[in-house]
């Protein structure tokens, strides 16, 4: 393995704003163990200038990673017309909620769609399996 | 609604024109219902299924050791019961109030604040029907319903014809959505979108004051003030205007005081009345907000001790797992190991967990004890507050050997 490379791979912070999806919710009614509802989730929607950046394409898995936690997501393109750079998108899910804060300042209420992580190349390591 | 239409009970929306095709006792095909709600009816005729540490038990032993985790513990939390019948939460609090325990539902960290303000009058609100009937101006703000709410927009808010609104969304209705991105709901309000900053909706919202008050309207974020006076005039053009609040709004704003007051401002400024409702996801969330207020005067996170309520955020779930205040768990209708922080919900894994849910869950799969409970509106019946407050009953579709949640809590709390 050329391990240097790897520590080579263009790395961008980003802050990931969580959402509900209409297929993803269905996908996890009908098994939320399933494959479908895995590949609706462990999704990362980004920024086009974003993908070139880290040189990866829409399709291919990124590892998205904080001090909470650390998955393998396929990474997309957003298709918003507004430049959206730094900021990217997950279908609120297990996936999402892996990197979501403990911290709540004791209100209760934690940062769902207030994530800071990130991306780097996950050079095709398979998407995070569900599991504890 | 009259005939042979059910129940959905995949939502807040509780969509009450649903049409089902049985085949040998199962649900085989739906009709009028929206991808989610297909797919929730479908869900049903499951066997019964009562688990103990994973292996299969019958019911009386499930109820025995549930019963047991619920006498040991000091401090047991009841969580979960968005997806439960008014009559299964009521259940819910009396086991709760026997057992000295800490109660809340997932409103705590979604809509709980907003339906708590609504409940102490802090604004105006309607409902659904009132909306289809007179609504010329509708606002969804951080709140995209073609996702979360799939039929919002056809059957109440937007393209069906109303009482007084005759001519429909080509003439008579404005969809405006403002949010972060460019949402399926943002696409349908084409240029009606107003796509503001992560984090900018407070001031947005007091630009929209300082425009429907006829000042100019400005933002730190550099928000066009032309664009924005154009949003204030269509909302103060209004004669029935409503605003539908999303997550996305709530969770921007450090409190509800400002879109409280816009609220406020816009009746005293709008042609006619402005409302606000909440998104609330969970088909019976705001029934539980409504059944623990009328109980206790709050909508949530509450501790029970010799019949009194105690309240505050330290009685969230979050919050009293985070300080693991709690030594027990008796959860029904979540999933909280999905549905938390990885960070915080990991603590669940250090206490005894009661489960009680129609399907497999991360949550379920962790319990020491499982009920496999009946699924409300499609195996067993009772009553739900729909999000915009009305409330509606519901028969059960098909036959099911399993429980229902509410026959379960009985049944626990007659075994204390």
């Amino acid at each position: 393995m050329d391990f240097g490379s790897f520590l080579a791979a263009p790395e961008i912070k980003v802050k990931i704003v969580t959402y509900r999806d209409i297929f993803q919710n269905k996908a996890m009614i009908e098994d939320r163990f399933g494959e479908d509802y895995k590949n609706t989730s462990a999704v990362i929607k980004m920024d086009s200038a974003d993908l070139n950046q880290l040189s990866v394409k829409k399709g291919d898995t990124v590892i998205v990673k904080n001090s909470f936690g650390k998955i393998v997501a396929r990474v997309e393109e957003s298709g918003y017309e507004t430049s959206h750079k730094g900021i990217a998108y997950m279908p609120n899910s297990p996936w999402s909620n892996m990197l979501v804060s403990d911290e709540t300042g004791g209100s209760g209420v934690p940062k769902f769609k207030d994530i800071e992580a990130t991306v780097t190349t996950a050079k095709g390591a398979k998407i995070t399996d569900l599991e504890l | 609604m009259e005939g042979n239409h059910n129940i959905c009970t995949g939502c807040g929306l509780l969509c009450d024109d649903i049409e089902v095709e049985l085949e040998k006792e199962i649900v085989n095909k739906v009709y009028t219902a929206c991808r989610v709600g297909v797919a929730h009816m479908k869900e049903g005729s499951r066997e019964a299924s009562f688990l103990v540490d994973g292996k299969p038990v019958d019911e009386p032993a499930a109820i025995e050791k549930a019963a047991e985790i619920l006498k040991n513990a000091k401090n047991p939390l009841i969580f979960g019961l968005g997806t439960s019948t008014n009559e299964a939460q009521k259940k819910a609090i009396e086991l709760a109030k026997k057992l000295n325990a800490t109660l809340d539902d997932t409103s705590s960290f979604c809509l709980g604040p907003v339906v708590e303000a609504l409940l102490q009058e802090k604004f105006k609100t309607c409902t659904l029907d009132d909306v289809r009937h007179k609504g010329d101006v509708m606002v969804f703000w951080g709140a995209d319903p073609s996702d979360s709410h799939p039929r919002h927009l056809s059957k109440f808010s937007y393209f069906p014809r109303g009482e007084q609104k005759q001519r429909g969304w080509e003439e008579e209705r404005t969809a405006i959505a403002i949010d972060i991105r460019k949402s399926h709901t943002a696409k349908i309000c084409g240029n009606y979108f107003f796509q503001i900053p992560p984090g900018g909706d407070a001031e947005f919202i007091n630009a929209l004051i300082d425009g429907v008050s006829g000042k100019l309207p400005k933002t730190s974020y550099g928000y066009p003030p032309k664009k924005l006076l154009e949003l204030a005039n269509i909302l103060k053009g209004a004669k029935f205007g409503t605003i539908f609040m999303g997550l996305g709004l709530l969770y921007s704003l450090e409190n509800l005081d400002p879109i409280i007051r816009l609220v406020e401002v816009l009746n005293e400024k709008a042609k006619g009345e402005f409302h606000l409702i909440p998104m609330v996801g969970h088909y019976n969330m705001r029934g539980f907000n409504q059944n623990l207020f009328a109980e206790t005067g709050y909508v949530n996170s509450v501790k029970f001790e010799n019949g009194e309520a105690k309240h505050g955020p330290e009685y969230s779930t979050v919050e009293a797992l985070k300080a693991k205040t709690v030594d027990a768990a008796l959860i029904i209708g979540s999933d909280p190991l999905a549905s938390l922080p990885r960070s915080i919900a990991k603590n669940l894994l250090d206490i005894p967990i009661i489960s009680i849910d129609p399907c497999e869950t991360l949550t379920s799969k962790k319990a020491k004890v499982y009920f496999g409970n009946a699924i409300s509106g499609v195996e067993c019946g009772g009553t739900a507050t729909r999000m915009d407050g009305v409330e509606v009953s519901f028969n059960p579709i098909i036959e099911t050997k399993r429980p229902s949640d509410e026959e379960i809590l009985t049944k626990l709390t007659e075994a204390l």
